[in-house]
């Protein structure tokens, strides 16, 4: 069973020179919401030099569809460059690469939403911002991102009561 | 070493929750780190979970 490092997984993306803005749960734990999640969400570019990059990538974190995992299947170009949610097993735990958010915003949607943040090592990754998190999770409306929501909305106004950014 | 301890008659202070039940104290915990610590907390949370499911499905 591959480890679950959301860090190594963060910085292998980064690494990678790969343009993505981290959107899900980790996004709002990272904006300061203390929610529990175990997957990466990013939306990725879909210019043709990134889907390059992100395909040297899946080799590099030996990276496979979680559905059918026996079969062990790589994703290719053509899947990158379609519109479906790819979710992949990785030597560093799951990562989901988005090609969409909420209703069809892709990576130029929404980067104007996105801060880059400091996680550690130097390395600066675009993270959501909890505003559009919480538009895109109200629009969403599944179980799973109601449950969310009154979190993300409580951490957003104790952001804006602070009057911080979520940056430190 | 506490900064200050409450004296016995002292009643604990109450938690606070919102409307909906969410507790601010960790809100207000999470929001005073780092991203980057915040990132570690919760790899290390992660890490403790799955040691324990990991311990109970050996028995």
């Amino acid at each position: 069973m591959p480890g679950n490092n959301l860090f190594a997984a963060l910085r292998s993306l980064h690494d990678n020179r790969i343009e993505f803005i981290l959107v899900g749960g980790l996004a709002g734990v990272l904006s300061g919401a203390p929610l529990q999640t175990y997957d990466v969400d990013i939306v990725y570019c879909r210019d043709p030099e990134n889907v390059e990059r992100i395909l040297r990538w899946v080799g590099e974190v030996d990276a496979i569809f979680r559905i059918q995992s026996a079969r062990r299947l790589r994703p290719n170009e053509t899947h990158l460059q379609g519109a479906g949610h790819l979710n992949l097993l990785t030597r560093y735990g799951p990562v989901d690469l988005l090609a969409f958010a909420g209703s069809n915003l892709g990576f130029a949607e929404l980067l104007p939403h996105s801060t880059a943040m400091d996680i550690g090592e130097g390395i600066r990754i675009r993270v959501l911002n909890l505003e559009k998190l919480i538009e895109i999770k109200e629009e969403l409306g599944t179980g799973k991102d109601k449950a969310a929501l009154p979190i993300l909305r409580q951490t957003l106004r104790e952001l804006r009561k602070k009057g911080s950014q979520p940056m430190r | 070493v506490p900064d200050s301890e409450a004296t016995p008659d002292e009643p604990a202070p109450e938690p606070e929750y919102s409307e909906d039940g969410v507790d601010l104290s960790l809100i207000r915990w999470m929001l005073s780190l780092t991203p980057a610590e915040r990132l570690q907390f919760l790899e290390q949370r992660i890490r403790d979970i799955l040691a324990i499911r990991e311990l109970n499905a050996r028995k």
